[in-house]
């Protein structure tokens, strides 16, 4: 039987896909991260870099992005933690058939999904509507365009992401450890918070981790619901790059933006419990 | 056990939340009027109608459908064989191995985009629909790796060892014994797959040229020149089409395992 030398399968089954992402991943990005530290003339620089931070459109937009972000993770916890709990505790088959609804707004195209709350949040929409018929406002509140937007919008896209990595942490703690709690004394209240949410702990620093990134390179949302009035990183990167045509200021946003979810990414793994 | 009343609440609110957009969005796809106000106005099936009378939404439709169709099967051609490596051996930088597969989901698809646009722009020549195909492919194989990775592991390695021991090659065993028990999870990766393919902005933004867009980047055209319930009705469809396909996948595949 003629086999293979282990050495030569892993490089036979591996390499077609590294060798693929290496040129169509790797090195693009590559070249994008030297050519923002590249200056004709001058040599290699972070003087790019200075121009763009220094500038106040920037240092206001990357504000508002964390802002957004801070404002979001804390929201998408706070709802997601009862509702995680509740469905990690149902029967499997209704548990399959609601999560599958869930995750409906993570499937469905962004831009679908948030067309929806441009008709949600129009002048003449569903809540403009509803505020005036309960005389909250005389005349339409205008919605869009605005952090607001954004944050609910941002917010319908990533509680399904909590959602989902907490019911699959909350699986993990069986029922009784809760029950043991409960008939020694402790109340509802008490068991969740000193036994389920400690628990669930790796779990929530995962889903805080996904959200907090994912509000910051975030896309569609904010470029339907914020447009060019309300600026994120991700829309003035675009901005720059397609419309304004400045591919150097797009190229040190670009990584700008990758060096803070890098760090945000490696700072929350911080809080990781350790395995014991 | 009695169920806490508090935590129900919020979970009814969050469904509502999560899809009571979805709901407003396909009762405002059949209203009377142009203006957008809700409830609407009347009651027509005429922007359907229009939906399939624009040709500029027909022929982005199908490209990316193709875009899509290719970029999923050359990831998941290439994906299982890495997703096999990782599952069934042990080797020195495994771990950047894995990570190197993950990162295209990392990394913000912005700046991939960007990136292979300003790549690309010096392999001058390339046909803008290649490199819309070569960029969605990269950004699928954290998809496909993974996917097949966690049902690789699902499945006793000493079934196909078994297989092996009697007289089978190693590559008649993977088609022969594995491959049979992870058709479900490569199933499921197909799907997750060409889903994100499907419903991709931020690369093919970049990677997109006059005369070939996909059919997001067509919507998003659409919306900035015009505000009619044509967008609704179109959005409702491609709703309808992934509630189906979801619903269909988590029954059979049990795809939320997956994510």
């Amino acid at each position: 039987m003629n086999r293979l030398h282990p050495r030569r399968t892993l490089a036979l089954l591996l390499g077609p896909g590294v060798v693929f992402l290496l040129f169509f991943f790797a090195a693009p990005l590559l070249f994008v991260l030297i050519e923002s530290l590249r200056v004709p003339d001058t040599g290699v620089t972070l003087s790019r870099y200075g121009e763009v931070i220094t500038d106040d459109q920037f240092a206001a937009v990357y504000l508002r992005t964390l802002r957004i972000a801070l404002i979001v993770t804390p929201l998408a916890v706070l709802l997601s933690y009862p509702s995680a709990y509740l469905l990690s505790r149902l029967p499997h088959g209704r548990k399959s058939i609601l999560m599958s609804l869930v995750i409906l707004p993570l499937m469905t195209s962004p831009v679908a999904r948030t067309y929806a709350w441009i008709v949600m949040l129009g002048r003449q929409g569903i809540v403009n509507k509803t505020i005036q018929a309960l005389g909250i406002a005389s005349e339409p509140v205008r919605m869009m365009y605005t952090e607001g937007a954004i944050i609910v919008g941002l917010l319908q896209l990533f509680l399904p992401i909590m959602v989902l990595t907490l019911v699959s942490a909350m699986e993990n703690v069986p029922e009784e450890v809760e029950e043991a709690a409960l008939s020694l004394g402790s109340s509802r209240f008490d068991a969740f918070f000193r036994v389920i949410v400690p628990l669930s702990f790796e779990g929530l620093i995962m889903g805080v981790t996904l959200v907090f990134t994912g509000c910051i390179t975030a896309y569609v949302t904010p470029a339907i619901l914020g447009g060019s009035r309300v600026l994120t990183l991700s829309t003035l990167m675009r901005q720059e790059a397609l419309v304004l045509m400045n591919w150097e200021a797009a190229t040190v946003i670009a990584v700008i933006m990758v060096v803070t979810t890098l760090i945000l990414y490696n700072g929350l793994r911080l809080f990781r419990p350790r395995e014991a | 056990m009695r169920r806490p009343l508090l935590p129900a609440v919020i979970l009814a609110l969050v469904f509502l939340f999560l899809i009571g957009p979805f709901l407003v969005i396909v009762v405002s796809s059949f209203s009377g009027t142009a203006s957008m106000s809700f409830p609407p106005e009347g009651f027509s099936g005429r922007w359907y109608a229009k939906v399939f009378g624009i040709e500029m939404f027909r022929t982005t439709f199908m490209v990316s459908l193709k875009a899509g169709l290719a970029a999923t099967v050359t990831a998941l051609v290439l994906g299982i064989p890495v997703a096999y490596v990782i599952t069934r051996h042990t080797f020195r930088g495994k771990g950047v191995v894995e990570l190197f597969f993950a990162s295209p989901a990392i990394v913000p698809g912005l700046v991939i985009g960007f990136a292979l646009l300003r790549f690309f722009v010096y392999l001058s020549g390339l046909p803008v629909i290649t490199g819309l195909y070569l960029g969605h492919t990269a950004i699928l194989f954290p998809y496909t790796v993974r996917v097949v990775s966690a049902s690789l592991r699902n499945f006793d390695p000493a079934v196909e060892e078994a297989a092996v021991s009697l007289g089978s090659t190693r590559l008649h065993g993977f088609f022969a014994v594995v491959f049979p028990n992870i058709r479900s999870g490569i199933a499921a990766a197909f799907i997750l797959a060409f889903i994100t393919s499907f419903n991709n902005v931020p690369i093919s933004l970049f990677l997109t040229g006059p005369g070939v867009a996909t059919l997001p980047i067509q919507m998003l055209i659409y919306m900035e020149y015009y505000f009619d319930p044509t967008i609704s009705a179109l959005s409702s469809i491609i709703i309808v089409l992934t509630v189906v396909i979801v619903q269909a996948a988590e029954r059979l595949l049990g795809i939320t395992r997956y994510m």
